[in-house]
């Protein structure tokens, strides 16, 4: 475990909660940059880890990967210093806002600014995936279920959930045949 | 009493939901129809003011929606209650995956597991790509983004300035 202490970590994800902007996919991006790249708690093979065990468990997506790389940094108390301060930006700024919802709901320049959060959200999803993509081994395993994976998604539009639960049993399925067959 | 009503819905939506934020809204309309605490035109206007505050859409709609039915204290409690059973469940899954992190299955699965969020991670770009970037000011802006990258840049609150500051300028224009 690291020496990082829980207060640093809380301001860390606290820092995180205040930057989401657009959704919580753009934690993945975030995290990566501030948990692997500048302070090196974590690295980005288990963070990808996370991310689909975060999606295959109920709740929400960016509270679920918080935890995960909380416990992971620091044991229980780090999931909950993660959790407290991924949400504590979001939950004073909504307290704030709610008396003056509908001046914010109707801003053309809000609006406005908003369509470009969106674009740069998605600009890092797809630096994400590409970084991610070149940063890691890829044998034809990886290929097939990679490919068999996206098409189910992409084009029979299954939900995230069935797709990780699906390919994990066939995944280890076909790894555990290979092993019994005496095959790397 | 509305708090243990809150409480207990909002446990149910965080065992119940699965998909992130926006997963969390037909629960939010049956309770809606079930207590009165908000209307159906505040949930719309929630989960638009959700989307635009920092934070995790499911939560910030969690908050707003314990705000409108019980004040500060509604807040609180819906926001925890709906974070306590993944909470929960992390912490079960992380000790699983310390304890067995020798066996066999448990190495496979994270194996199976990179691929696996490697299309999710696309399918998600795709998915987003389709509705939002959809006019020609919208492909020259993500150009201009990923053209940074290129450069090396790799703060993530650098791209979301940008993407807000060129929306503004695209409004006044």
């Amino acid at each position: 475990m690291s020496k990082t202490s829980l207060l640093k970590l809380y301001f860390i994800f606290l820092k995180i909660g205040a930057i989401l902007l657009g959704g919580g996919y753009v934690i993945l991006p975030i995290l990566k940059a501030e948990l692997c790249e500048k302070r090196k708690l974590l690295n980005e093979s288990e963070l990808i880890d996370y991310f689909a065990l975060s999606q295959s468990l109920p709740g929400i997506v960016a509270a679920n990967i918080s935890m995960f790389t909380g416990y992971k940094i620091k044991g229980k108390m780090g999931a909950i210093a993660a959790l407290m301060g991924i949400i504590t930006v979001p939950f004073i700024s909504i307290i704030i806002l709610a008396s003056v919802l509908n001046l914010v709901v109707d801003n053309k320049y809000i609006v406005g600014m908003f369509w470009g959060v969106g674009i740069a959200v998605i600009a890092l999803i797809i630096l994400t995936a590409c970084e991610v993509w070149q940063k890691t081994e890829r044998d034809l395993f990886f290929n097939i279920i990679f490919l068999s994976a996206l098409i189910t998604l992409v084009i029979f539009e299954l939900s995230p959930v069935d797709v990780i639960i699906i390919f994990s049993v066939i995944g280890v399925l076909t790894k555990s045949i290979f092993r019994r067959r005496g095959v790397k | 009493m509305i708090y243990l009503l809150l409480a207990h819905e909002f446990l149910k939506i965080g065992l119940f939901s699965f998909g992130g934020g926006y997963a969390t809204i037909p629960f939010l309309y049956d309770i809606s129809v079930k207590y009165g605490w908000y209307t159906i035109k505040e949930l719309t206007n929630m989960t638009a003011v959700a989307s635009i505050t920092p934070g995790p859409v499911g939560i910030n709609v969690a908050t707003y929606a314990g705000l409108s039915s019980a004040g500060i204290m509604g807040a609180l409690i819906a926001t925890i209650s709906e974070v306590i059973p993944s909470f929960v469940l992390v912490i079960i899954v992380s000790k699983l995956l310390r304890k067995f992190s020798d066996n066999f299955y448990v190495k496979s699965l994270l194996t199976v597991l990179k691929p696996i969020s490697c299309a999710l991670l696309v399918a998600v770009a795709v998915g987003l790509l389709r509705p939002e970037v959809k006019d020609i000011k919208g492909i020259i802006l993500m150009a201009v983004l990923l053209l940074f990258s290129i450069k090396g840049k790799k703060d993530p609150s650098f791209y979301i300035l940008i993407g807000g500051v060129a929306g503004i300028i695209n409004t006044i224009l």
